[in-house]
Parts: C-alpha cells; structure tokens; sequence
C-alpha cells in the first residue's frame, strides 16, 4: 500500500471500533498447499478481536494486494499482516506498545528473518522442487478450475516463483541446503525463545503470531517428505511454543462445531 | 605455508577500500577475523575465476562468491570473527541481516541504480570510466537491467518505474531499518560489545557507500547524516581498518567537479577525432563506390563505364 492510502487507511479506521461481524477469507482448504490463515488469525486472537473464517476458491482474486488471506472489516479489506498490525493499531488495539526501542527493533529483525528464510523456503519447496511440485503442488493449485485452466494457471504460478527464486539467488541451492537454512532459522527463533513463555516475555506479539502460523502450517501440512517438520520437531522449545498456542487460543474452536467455523473441522498438532 | 587465499573484488574510491556492497562486507569480515588474504582489486568481473566479485579463491576448494558463503569458508578455517558471541547473539546477527537485506538493500540499489540521476552522473560514469575497454559500453547497462528486473520481481511489479512513489517508499523503509539499527547500536562501539563481529561487518558494507560516495540525490544520504551514531560506527571501521584508503582518495566533493571534467577531457577529444576521421571515411567510400569520385586508374574498359555514371551524377552536382 503507499503511504497516502495506508494514512488515509488508518483515519478510517480510527472512527469505527472492531466490529462484530469481521471476516477473514482464504482459499479452499484442500486447495492451498501451504496456508497461512494461522498467522493473522493467531494475531487477532491474540488481541482479543473476534473473527470468522471463510474459506472461498477465489480468495487470491478478492485480495487487495494479491496475497492471501485477508481481512474484511467494516467496509475495508486488508491484506498481509503487516498492514492488519497497522489497521488494529489504528482502531486501539496493539501487542506491542509494551516493548521499548531495542526490543522492537529485536521484534521487526526477527519477523524480517522469518519472511526471509522461512516464506520463501516453503515456496521454494513448494513450487521449485520438482518431485513436490508435480505431485502435490500443482494438483492442489489446480483443483478448483476445469481443463486447461487448471494446467495454464498451474504452470504459470510456478514459472513466477521459479523467476523470483532466480532474482534472489535461491535457484542455485539445492534441497538440502534449503533445509539447512530452515534448520538455522529454527534454530535462531529457538535461541532467542528460550525457556520463556513467548518471544518477548509474558506478552505475546505480532512476532508469536508470525512465527506460530509458519510453524504450524509446516507441521500439519503433508509434502512428499517429513524433512521439515522434522527438522522443526527438532527444536522442542519451539513445538511446546506452537502448543501453548494452539491451546489457548484456538482451544474453543475445537469444541464448538458452528457452521461459519472451519477451524474446528481443521488439522491440529494433537 | 599453503598459498594464502586470493579475493577478487571491486576496485575502491571515494576513501572505501572497494565501491560494492558486497565486496565491503567481505573485506570488513576478513579484516575482523584477521584473516590473511590476498586482495586483488579489480575492475573486470571476467577475470574473476568465477565471473562475478566477490570471490574467494580458496586452497583446493575451488571458488566461492557470495558473501555469506565466503564468510561460511572463513569460519570454517578458523578465521571467525564470531567466536565469542554468545547463541542469542548469532540468533540476532541472522535477524538483523535478514533486517538489512530486506528492507535496506532495496534502497540502496534504487538510490545508486535505478534514481536516474544519481544513475547517470555517479554511478555508470564510475563505471565506464574504470571498467576497461569494450565492456564499458556493455557492463553498466546490464547491471542496470538486472538490478531493475530484480527490484521489479521482489516486488511483484513488472511495470515497475523509478518514480517518486516508489522513492517515497523505498526510502521509508530504509529510514526504518536505519532507525532500528541505531537503536541497537546504541552508544556501543560495535554490535556487539567492543570486538566486531559479521553483523558490524554487513552493516558496515551497506551504509559506508551511502555515507562516501556523493550522490546528486541525497535523500537517503540526509536520512543518515541524521543517525550520528552509525555515521561515527562507520567511520571508526574505517579509521581502524582501512587507514590506508582515507589517505588517497581519487573522487573527493570539492575537486569532483574539475575532477571530472579533466577526465572527460581526453575521451571527449579522442571520441571527436574518432568519430570525425569515421564519418570521412564513411562519406569517402560511398562516394567512391556510387562514382561521384572516380579513381583513375591503369585500365581503359573500367575508365568507361565510371564516365557514364560521372554523366548521371553530373547533373546533381552542376
């Protein structure tokens, strides 16, 4: 978003508290290989703001930026979580007003890791790694359109990623190196975790957010190879981290079965 | 003792020891881990055993470029300037670079590439002027376009044009990250307590062009004359670590503008003279072959034909 709508974005929002009825839209579930509904979802939770989940065939098309998922509150929708953190500021509510200047510059270095080695390890897997992307990617991308559709935007999809993957240098770096730097990024996230409860102390931020909703779209989703989420299992820290979560925050989907919840029909770590 | 390892990488000015990003962060790392290396400074990427700068050349194991390969190699022979870091540490040194290479880097590329003034006065005029003969003409550009295409990729714009919104954002990014960065520095010395480490070096990589090298557009240059304590990081490595390059710099503000212009002068004449001597000849062959002019010679059957043409063209001319 530029800077003149992201202002003009947040004086709106500024005038309206949190509805009740806000939604968050992501494709189908089997559609998506990797879905990362968790981590807006697991920030709004976490703020204390209600949120139904709907999940639509052309949630990418109705994006506002391209990426899923995003939000429809009131009458504006926001993608990507780095304006929805904007957005909820705006309305009154943030995870992060605690912290002081070190540590969120620690928070935002640390979200720039993630976005860095985690995203663009799962796309690599995903859609550069032929074995992956035949079998399993391809299809599920596919899924919802009829022939040739599903084949012509397939393809095209992976062609983009392979061409971002060159700009970046990634295209070089074979599967196992891939997983090596997800072993090292686990490994930072679990050294800066420690032994406390989230990454900065007694209070969850937008960072536990991002990191949750990776991890555990890597733990519950299956790929041809168990190698990354074995590679994350290695880091006990880092799987009790994604439990606690799951268990206080998502804990009373699971009990109730309400139609406009598709969490509760969703895979779990348990 | 095995032949030290050889570093290929860019050439230095404006009182760096090299004008690439990437080539500053290995230097500044080898410098740090004390590494003996064996530097040589060039301008031709082809002459590189890789093809591209930075690379090291190592003992039996090839070639390797990237910076953060290279300084992967380094550690691995024991040249590590990250010994004493305790594990959060090197968690947070992988963060802040993953910080810089995000959000700093980006501005950067735009602000010495792409911003077409800083572009065409700085930038490729240094590289024209150092890279030799004929890939001069060929290597800024390219550069160029590829710097442009990976902007437009990350980006996910294939439109993508220098313009003052893309500017605007860019250089707001990049003022954040410079922010935080100075947050974390603080008032300490380095990073991390009084030794440098990696991330001392990649930050120093980074923000030492923009702090050198004298940009028409200096926007993103105001942004950090504005953060003192990274300036001083800075220029304290570069007391510390390169005194020698401070002492002899070629292109400094004050005689920039004579500077240049006396080094324009003996390409601008010769490319007069080649040029005048080219379109003479160029003029003198074809009227040569159409017949304007004719070239007597020795044989009477060639003299005739020639006389016809002069016939036809003899009207033009009268």
């Amino acid at each position: 978003m530029s800077l003149a709508a992201e202002a003009f974005v947040s004086q709106i929002a500024a005038a309206e508290p949190w509805p009740q009825n806000a939604t968050l839209y992501q494709p189908l579930r089997g559609n998506q290989v990797l879905m990362l509904s968790s981590v807006p979802q697991a920030y709004l939770r976490m703020c204390g703001l209600p949120v139904r989940v709907c999940c639509r065939a052309n949630a990418e098309y109705m994006s506002p930026s391209g990426k899923v998922p995003f939000i429809h509150v009131g009458n504006q929708v926001v993608s990507e979580l780095g304006p929805i953190v904007q957005f909820t500021k705006a309305k009154g509510h943030s995870l992060s007003d605690g912290l002081d200047d070190v540590q969120r510059a620690e928070m935002k270095a640390y979200m720039e890791l993630v976005n860095n080695m985690l995203l663009t390890a799962e796309l690599y897997i995903q859609w550069c790694d032929d074995t992956t992307a035949s079998e399993i990617t391809r299809q599920r991308y596919s899924s919802p359109y009829s022939w040739p559709l599903n084949h012509i935007l397939a393809y095209q999809k992976q062609w983009e990623v392979r061409r971002k993957m060159n700009a970046i240098g990634w295209a070089g770096k074979g599967l196992e190196q891939v997983y090596e730097d997800v072993s090292q990024c686990c490994q930072a996230l679990s050294q800066r975790l420690g032994t406390q409860p989230f990454f900065f102390n007694k209070q969850p931020t937008e960072l536990d957010a991002l990191v949750f909703g990776h991890l555990f779209t890597i733990l519950t989703t299956r790929l041809t190879t168990d190698e990354l989420s074995e590679r994350i299992k290695s880091c006990s820290n880092l799987l009790s981290f994604c439990r606690r979560i799951e268990q206080t925050y998502f804990e009373e989907d699971k009990d109730s079965q309400s139609a406009g919840s598709q969490y509760s029909r969703g895979p779990s770590l348990f | 003792m095995a032949a030290p390892m050889q570093l290929y990488c860019w050439k230095g000015d404006y009182g760096l020891p090299s004008v690439d990003i990437d080539c500053l962060t290995v230097l500044a790392y080898a410098k740090f881990a004390g590494a003996p290396l064996k530097v040589h400074k060039l301008t031709n990427p082809w002459r590189s055993p890789t093809g591209i700068l930075p690379t090291l050349q190592t003992r039996g194991e090839g070639s390797v470029s990237q910076p953060s390969k290279i300084i992967i190699h380094l550690r691995k022979q024991k040249y590590n300037a990250d010994y004493d870091l305790s594990a959060k540490e090197g968690a947070d040194t992988l963060a802040f670079v993953s910080l810089l290479e995000e959000k700093l880097l980006p501005a950067l590329i735009y602000t010495l590439w792409i911003d077409s003034k800083n572009y065409v006065d700085v930038t490729r005029r240094w590289y024209a002027e150092n890279v030799p003969f004929p890939l001069n003409f060929v290597l800024p550009n390219r550069m160029h376009a590829q710097r442009l295409g990976r902007l437009q990729l990350v980006r996910e714009d294939p439109a993508l044009e220098p313009g003052e919104q893309l500017e605007q954002e860019l250089y707001q990014e990049a003022l954040e990250c410079m922010t935080l960065l100075s947050q974390r520095l603080g008032s300490q010395k380095f990073f991390f307590g009084d030794s440098p480490s990696a991330l001392d070096a990649y930050v120093f990589g980074h923000l030492a062009p923009l702090l050198k090298i004298k940009l028409p557009n200096r926007k993103l240059q105001q942004y950090l004359s504005s953060l003192e304590n990274l300036q001083l990081f800075c220029t304290n490595i570069l007391a510390l670590y390169f005194p020698s390059e401070i002492q002899a710099p070629v292109h400094t503000a004050p005689t920039q503008a004579d500077g240049g212009d006396m080094d324009h002068e003996p390409h601008k004449r010769w490319n007069q003279v080649m040029s005048v001597l080219f379109a003479m000849g160029a003029m003198l062959g074809y009227a040569i072959l159409t017949g304007i002019i004719t070239i007597k010679s020795a044989h009477p059957h060639l003299q005739e034909s020639r006389h016809d043409d002069v016939d036809e063209e003899g009207e033009e001319e009268d």
